[in-house]
């Protein structure tokens, strides 16, 4: 199957060409995946605020991976939006803490992580922007926390969270995606993919 | 109870057939949010508890939902409405205020009559939020809110049934992470590692690859598309629609 696809391969695409269901369905698998392991990392989280807030925050970043690696994967406009909220639709069908409060913060995630992808028009995906991405996606996440969640809790606090989140956002969400975009382009299965054309940077 | 069941709840005819089975699923997705709206506008604690009581009763009553499965739903996810009261409680903005009445001093923290209010409140809609959720999840078809996300919302039909092909892998990858946990146990390696993830991402991407081509085999988003399974309006989604709304009026109203 992949070599008659090698055969045929695709011409250079612009990033605003029409999604392939390849693409559709890649990106909604990216965020049914994480939607499975933010039902796992939900869990882990209340384990670990029992204990330590805030330090819990420091594992934010993982609820923020699809809304970054999937743009990485697919290269096109929506890839954040939808990756994001598809994760968020499933972690809430499973059972999240947050229920269908799960959906808005995945859509506010997503939809910050999208503007900045948006800003530099779709065509660079370097550390720099994927990491300005993560933030903005943190920091959209931690305004929602603090009007639904935190709304009684002092400044001080909220901008202890906001650190941690933005902290875990780059290491996890960032430097973590960045790392399995190059594994899974290492393994050949998005050879047919926008990451594999190369033009990270 | 195997990963397999846990990752992908199915729900029963019974739950199917209910009142809130049949009430469509933009219907019940739209009242949660708007729930949810509503719940950010106060921090009584009355209002979310009241709610939340009321989906509760629904969920056995309107939607055929077992007692235990509500219970066993519910139990972990309690936790979370605690500690997010004990958050807002111990790091009231209220606290340091010398005006707010104070009821508890331990040493250098100190515990008072308004933070304990807006936590209990905080608390309590978390709890609602929960109690919604699980009320949802637990009395809705994949397949019936896709559909009427294609048919009645006009997401776009490629996206929607895209998304649904995606979501019915998960059993799947349940599978996939029992056979590369078995792959690593078998070379002597540490069963559960960060790279099972990059694993179970090849496995996915793989898999979404080859149903994409299957779907564009047999014509998937080329040309006009038909239904096989119609979906409408029902006047029951009015009627459900309608006294949601009541319900969350009256009870922002009743708080005040």
């Amino acid at each position: 199957m992949t070599t008659v696809d090698r055969v045929q391969a695709p011409s250079p695409t612009s990033p605003f060409d029409a999604w392939r269901t390849r693409d559709i369905v890649v990106a909604a698998v990216i965020g049914v995946v994480f939607g499975v392991v933010f039902f796992a990392w939900n869990q882990l989280y209340a384990g670990l605020d029992a204990v330590t807030k805030p330090f819990s925050d420091v594992i934010y970043g993982m609820w923020l991976v699809p809304a970054i690696l999937a743009p990485l994967v697919i290269r096109k406009p929506g890839a954040a939006l939808f990756a994001e909220m598809a994760g968020a639709g499933v972690s809430a069908l499973l059972g999240s803490q947050w229920g269908p409060d799960t959906l808005l913060s995945g859509f506010v995630q997503g939809a910050a992580a999208e503007l900045v992808f948006a800003f530099v028009g779709y065509r660079r995906w370097s550390f720099p922007v994927v990491a300005v991405a993560a933030i903005a996606s943190a920091l959209a996440a931690w305004a929602h926390d603090w009007v639904l969640y935190y709304a009684d809790v002092s400044l001080g606090l909220q901008l202890l969270r906001l650190s941690f989140m933005a902290l875990s956002a780059v290491v996890i969400a960032g430097l973590g995606s960045l790392a399995l975009e190059r594994s899974l382009r290492r393994t050949g299965v998005l050879d047919r993919f926008g990451a594999a054309r190369g033009s990270t940077g | 109870m195997t990963a397999a069941t846990i990752l992908a709840p199915e729900i029963g005819p019974a739950q199917r057939e209910s009142v809130l089975g049949r009430t469509n699923p933009l219907v019940k997705l739209g009242i949660a949010l708007v729930w949810l709206v509503g719940l950010g506008l106060t921090l009584d604690v009355r209002p979310p508890l009241i709610l939340a009581l009321i989906a509760l009763v629904a969920a056995m009553e309107l939607g055929s939902i077992h007692p235990d499965t509500l219970a066993r739903r519910l139990a972990p996810l309690a936790l979370a409405a605690i500690l997010i009261a004990l958050t807002n409680l111990l790091f009231s903005t209220h606290n340091p205020d010398p005006a707010a009445t104070e009821v508890l001093r331990i040493g250098p923290l100190r515990i008072t009559q308004e933070a304990l209010e807006a936590a209990a409140g905080l608390g309590a809609r978390v709890v609602s939020i929960v109690s919604v959720g699980a009320v949802f999840a637990l009395t809705t078809d994949a397949t019936y809110l896709v559909d009427s996300l294609v048919q009645l919302g006009h997401v776009s039909p490629r996206f929607a049934y895209g998304l649904l092909a995606a979501y019915q892998a998960v059993p799947r990858l349940a599978d996939d992470l029992t056979t590369l946990r078995g792959a690593r146990r078998l070379r002597g390696l540490r069963e559960w590692d960060p790279r099972l993830l990059i694993g179970l991402l090849v496995r996915a991407i793989r898999h979404a690859d080859q149903l994409s081509i299957a779907m564009d085999a047999r014509g998937f988003g080329a040309g006009p598309r038909t239904s096989y399974r119609l979906v409408s309006w029902m006047r029951l989604d009015a009627s459900v629609g309608g006294a949601a709304l009541v319900i969350l009026i009256v009870t922002l109203l009743v708080s005040r």
